[in-house]
């Protein structure tokens, strides 16, 4: 702030400065009329400008970097901001607000709130300061020509609100269109896979068009609230002058003012016109950032669904030991439930979870990780309702293997270490040699530090689930989930997975929710859900005898003909 | 240890010359220069409506208020017509800036749409190897934060050169025909005014590039961060990535404040040249007054005049960070269009007459880094009708084979042909339309469930729900409040991993292709699902030529023909029944499959 401020005051000062320039060509000219000029005095007129010039130039390099620079400063802090507040979210809001909504406010939302602070402070800082001069000089001249001139201006102001309420509107509109353009070309191209091989691409770029002309549409609409502010502020310093010109000519008619006091109070009035465009252009630039900063305050508004409570016992330590109690969940949004009647005890060892597409396996895990809300007292951690825990102690604990795998494009050392950043290179190998792909990213150009593009497009669809089997077991958390995170991996290496990751577990309590049986064959417990139940539970032999679903897909898996 | 997360774009790429950037843009332009034509007309219009109030003013003031000539004085008459015109003036000075300002706005946005619909056909038109290789980030970047930039050039920048280029020169010319010794005093200002602005619009440049490419980076980063949320979320990463972002934020800050300080200097740099020639011309024009060659007159109108001049020279090079920061966007654009398509559409041969649907695969060899190899020498032959399964382990090269296909990329060696046609010679849509391919990685566009299964065909609703259900989603969707309308992918819900298998199976369904291939299609889904399905697609797609990859035996088993691949090579290939008599590699993975169920190996 004291920056803004000192921006602002050499603002002033160059304003006050660029009045002096005329003065000192005044002196000159008046010394050329009467005769007294020499060469030297010319020199010296020449030399008061140059150092004016300086010096104005100095501080308008110090307002423009301090000004600017602040406005600057304040979209990358709004940025940070934004950025760190996002990351507070959970999935409720993700599921509604697309990343390409996102990035439209962090850049192009941002953009016009900076461009309001910077270029909207120092036009309507300007403005004033003319207006404020030119006015008070006007009133010394002549008060009720001045009351004259001023009479139109309040429907500048009048008209300035009533059109930037539809500015505001209208430029809400146009931000949300530019968000669509952001989204709908940022799934496109991150499916570009998908639009090849299904010949979309006339299609898609169809859409964008559509899309495209629509935002058009409604810059135009937005335009045209723009063409009728901007000119109206002329219009309105016209009208000033034209009264001024109609009154102040009959008062000077009857002698009542001076011409020369006339002329002058015009010239002043002509001063005005710049600050009346100003006002209009101010006025479009502050509703533009209101607007855009108005749609960054609605994501800050944003809370998450899950309550996150801090503790005030900092003693207390998970062990791992999950109790579900007639748990019914159904996602937001929904009205059937997703799982019913949820009761299990999960503690040391493994629990395997087998069901059909959709019977709920993911969205229990999705519980578990509490990335969507729990009811209260149906999900316990070590005795203690999770609704009672802090996130970060329940998610502290657990180390989970999601069905989607999530690769950034980094490099694969990176990859593993980001549930552990601090982990040295050792346990990173370690790690990846228990989820049995060490020996292939050896063999890689890069090895380690091989980098594997977007969403790890470089690697098979088997090497990215291990990489974050690997990015799981390296954090050694006495939890660990793995959602189906074998299945794009061949049945040899899944073999040496459940091999080395045997004695990793032991002393942990791991899920792991599977369709291929020979991962769970010898699991001590298996659940069986089907439509968001339970719908059995106990060891392999025993559901093969007991579960007709758990037999069949067992007949399947092992039964080479049909 | 960490870094960002990768991002590679040089600062420089390549710079593309100011002239050849402008011949480009006028291209854009050429369409709307009628709106332009129109919009300069207005503006003339404009600014001689802004040059006759002052005008009527003084007539108003010289004739009637403090007249020169007394037999006018009262004539209100007079003064009440002027002040007539004076209004007419204004509401027509309003008028002509309303559409001036409208037209502008138009032609404006039809340059950025057309520009950005060009570019985006242009992208969906480049390979894999180049989308590899870009962060979808920086390509969303270019396609919307970089276009947007050019606004203002192209709604307020344009007509304004045009209208300072035009005072500038009439202005000299004035200047020039009342003392051209003075003029040509002031016109040595000129060439170092433009000297000095080509040497800043390098440094401009350089920062408005900075400024892009930290741009493109805050994007990519914030589009990996949120689709990475979960596992940010469940390893308690989120400081680590918030100091990630911080930092790139603070680069992006840093260069800002870069091109802040250019245009702090060269501002201020140009007004001081302003004050030199104000000041020259005091010194030298009034050495000549001193010794009577020129009247003080001329000096002081020469003064006017000159500041008159300056008046553009300002406008112009405050609009000079607009033009560069705009001409550093175009560059980036430019340089994406200048990516060379691939060869892919020049195909011609439609496959109309093709009956027979075999497909051989001859001597095929291809990489995806020179020097690593991925397939070697591979040979394969898919009689028509026929289903072949390529098993082997992750990373073997199962899933490349497929992109070759599907000509995602195309081999180093050796040529794939349908009906003893090579797919090169087939034109890749035509290609595309008539192999289904159900992808390892399933890709939902955001929006319904319908409009994700349908794309881009027409079905009749009863066959729809028909497909719907042979996919085994009815009963998934049934139980959605908004049942097929409901929005998944991104702003709608989430599918498990095994119903987006079974939804992009309802694609192939929904498209009737004549060769099948299922990468991993059924990974996810449970067995029993899994069965199901298959028979749907087994009783819609009868006979069709397909390749299945997959791990699981129950998937596997219905092939004719099993080829087992290691490291970019067939192992072994045959019947599953000559296979396990062989005792080789899918012996062996029949051997773990078929558990071992009396292990003592309790978890």
């Amino acid at each position: 702030m004291p920056r803004l401020a000192l921006g602002l005051f050499a603002l002033i000062l160059v304003d006050v400065m660029q009045l002096c320039i005329p003065w000192v060509i005044k002196w000159a000219v008046d010394d050329l009329e009467q005769g007294v000029a020499t060469t030297k005095s010319l020199f010296n007129y020449g030399i008061y400008i140059m150092l004016l010039a300086l010096g104005m130039g100095v501080l308008r390099f110090i307002w423009r970097f301090l000004i600017f620079g602040f406005s600057r400063l304040v979209e990358m802090d709004l940025r940070n901001r934004l950025f760190s507040h996002l990351l507070t979210l959970d999935k409720p809001f993700f599921n509604r607000t697309t990343t390409g909504d996102i990035m439209a406010h962090a850049t192009n939302d941002l953009l016009s709130v900076q461009m309001a602070i910077g270029m909207g402070l120092v036009a309507m800082f300007d403005a004033t300061m003319i207006t404020i001069a030119a006015i008070s000089l006007m009133i010394y001249l002549n008060p009720t020509l001045a009351a004259i001139a001023i009479l139109p201006m309040p429907f500048m102001i009048l008209l300035a609100r009533f059109l930037s309420k539809k500015l505001h509107k209208r430029y809400k509109k146009v931000q949300e269109k530019f968000s669509k353009i952001m989204e709908f070309t940022r799934s496109t191209i991150s499916s570009i896979r998908l639009i090849k091989a299904y010949n979309q691409e006339t299609s898609q770029t169809d859409h964008l068009n559509t899309l495209g002309k629509e935002y058009v549409k409604n810059n135009l609409k937005l335009s045209v609230i723009q063409g009728i502010l901007f000119p109206s502020a002329v219009f309105i310093s016209n009208i000033s002058l034209l009264l001024v010109l109609f009154f102040g000519g009959r008062l000077t008619l009857n002698g009542i003012i001076s011409s020369g006091d006339f002329v002058a109070f015009i010239n002043y009035l002509l001063m005005l016109t710049w600050p009346m465009i100003a006002i209009g252009w101010v006025t479009n630039l502050f509703q533009r950032g209101a607007t855009s900063l108005g749609r960054i305050q609605n994501l800050l508004d944003e809370r998450p669904v899950i309550k996150d409570i801090s503790l005030s016992d900092k003693s207390l330590k998970l062990s791992g030991k999950i109790f579900f109690k007639d748990l019914t969940f159904t996602y937001p949004g929904q009205s059937c439930p997703s799982l019913s009647d949820i009761n299990l005890k999960i503690g040391q060892g493994v629990l395997g979870i087998v069901g059909r597409t959709g019977a709920g396996k993911t969205t229990l895990c999705n519980l578990i990780t509490r990335m969507f809300p729990v009811p209260d007292k149906t999900l316990f951690f070590d005795g203690h309702d999770v609704n009672t825990l802090p996130l970060s102690m329940t998610r502290g604990i657990i180390a989970y293997v999601p069905q989607d795998v999530i690769i950034f494009s980094d490099t694969i050392a990176n990859n593993i270490a980001m549930s552990r950043p601090d982990a040295s290179i050792d346990e990173i190998q370690k790690a990846a040699n228990i989820a049995a792909i060490h020996s292939e990213i050896m063999d890689m150009p890069q090895a380690y530090q091989t980098r594997v593009g977007e969403h790890g497009i470089k690697l098979s669809g088997g090497q990215r689930q291990r990489i974050t089997i690997a990015r799981a077991v390296l954090s050694e958390k006495p939890v660990i989930i793995i959602d189906d995170g074998m299945s794009a991996v061949d049945m040899e290496t899944e073999q040496a997975i459940i091999k080395s990751i045997a004695s990793y577990i032991k002393n942990r309590t791991c899920i792991i929710v599977s369709h291929r049986l020979a991962q769970l064959v010898d699991v001590r417990e298996i659940i069986v859900m089907d439509n968001g139940r339970i719908v059995a539970q106990g060891d392999h032999e025993k559901l093969l005898k007991q579960n007709s679903f758990y037999a069949t897909i067992h007949k399947h898996q092992t039964t080479p003909q049909s | 240890m960490q870094f960002g997360y990768g991002y590679f774009e040089d600062d420089h790429l390549g710079d593309i010359s100011d002239l050849k950037l402008w011949q480009r843009i006028l291209i854009y332009i050429a369409p709307v220069k009628k709106s332009l034509f129109i919009a300069i007309l207005l503006s003339i219009l404009i600014n001689s409506s802004r040059l006759a109030l002052p005008y009527l003013t003084r007539i108003a003031i010289d004739k009637y208020i403090i007249p020169v000539d007394p037999e006018l004085s009262g004539n209100m008459q007079g003064f009440s017509d002027i002040v007539i015109i004076f209004f007419l003036v204004m509401i027509f000075g309003f008028i002509a800036n309303f559409f001036q300002i409208y037209t502008l706005e138009l032609s404006g946005q039809r340059i950025m749409h057309s520009m950005r619909q060009h570019l985006f056909t242009h992208l969906l038109r480049l390979d894999l190897h180049f989308f590899n290789s870009s962060p979808t980030g920086k390509l969303v970047t270019r396609l919307t934060n970089d276009i947007q930039n050019m606004h203002e050039m192209f709604t307020s920048v344009i007509i304004t050169i045009f209208n300072d280029l035009l005072m500038i020169t009439g202005i000299l010319t004035i200047l020039f025909w009342m003392n051209w010794q003075l003029t040509l005093l002031l016109s040595i200002m000129l060439p170092l005014i433009v000297l000095f602005t080509i040497l800043f619009s390098r440094l401009a440049r350089d920062a408005f590039r900075k400024i892009r490419t930290n741009l493109a980076r805050i994007n990519s980063f914030i589009q990996e961060s949120i689709s990475g949320i979960s596992v940010i979320h469940m390893f308690l990463q989120e400081k680590g990535t918030y100091k990630k972002f911080k930092e790139l934020n603070l680069k992006y800050y840093g260069s800002n404040l870069l091109q802040i300080k250019i245009f702090a200097v060269f501002l201020p740099v140009i007004e001081i040249l302003s004050s030199t020639a104000l000041a020259l011309i005091i010194w030298y024009g009034g050495r000549d007054i001193l010794s009577g060659k020129i009247s003080l007159g001329i000096l002081v109108a020469f003064i006017a005049y000159m500041r008159l001049f300056f008046q553009p020279v300002r406008e112009l090079s405050q609009k000079y960070s607009i033009i560069q920061s705009a001409m550093a966007s175009a560059e980036r654009i430019f340089h994406l269009l200048d990516i060379k398509e691939p060869v892919e559409h020049s195909g011609i041969k439609q496959p109309h007459d093709i009956t027979d649907w075999s497909l051989r695969f001859n001597n095929i060899s291809f990489s995806y880094e020179p020097g690593h190899p991925v397939i070697h020498d591979f040979s394969l032959n898919v009689p028509s009708g026929k289903t072949v399964a390529i098993v082997g382990a992750t990373g073997s090269g199962k899933t490349t084979l497929i992109n070759l296909l599907e000509r995602f990329y195309n081999p180093d060696k050796g040529c794939i042909t349908i009906h003893d046609r090579n797919i090169m010679d087939i034109e890749v849509h035509s290609l595309r339309r008539h192999v289904g391919l159900v992808m390892q990685d399933i890709f939902i566009l955001p929006g319904s469930i319908k409009k994700n299964i349908l794309l881009d065909t027409v079905l009749s609703e009863e066959k729809f729900l028909q497909i719907l259900s042979d996919s085994q989603l009815k009963q998934f969707v049934d139980r959605l409040d908004m049942g097929i309308e409901t929005i998944i992918g991104e702003g709608g819900i989430e599918l498990s991993a095994g119903q987006k298998q079974l939804l992009s199976l309802a694609r192939v369904l929904v498209r009737d292709p004549k060769i099948l291939i299922l990468d991993e299609a059924t990974s996810n889904v449970d067995t029993q699902t899994e069965m199901f399905i298959e028979q749907a697609i087994m009783a819609t797609l009868k006979n069709r030529t397909g390749i299945v990859i997959a791990h699981r035996l129950s998937t596997i088993r219905r092939a004719s023909h099993i080829v087992v691949m290691e490291h970019g090579r067939i192992v072994e290939q045959g019947t599953h029944e000559e296979l396990l008599e062989q005792k080789g590699v899918y012996h062996q993975m029949q051997n773990i499959n078929l558990f071992n169920e009396n292990s003592n190996r309790r978890l």
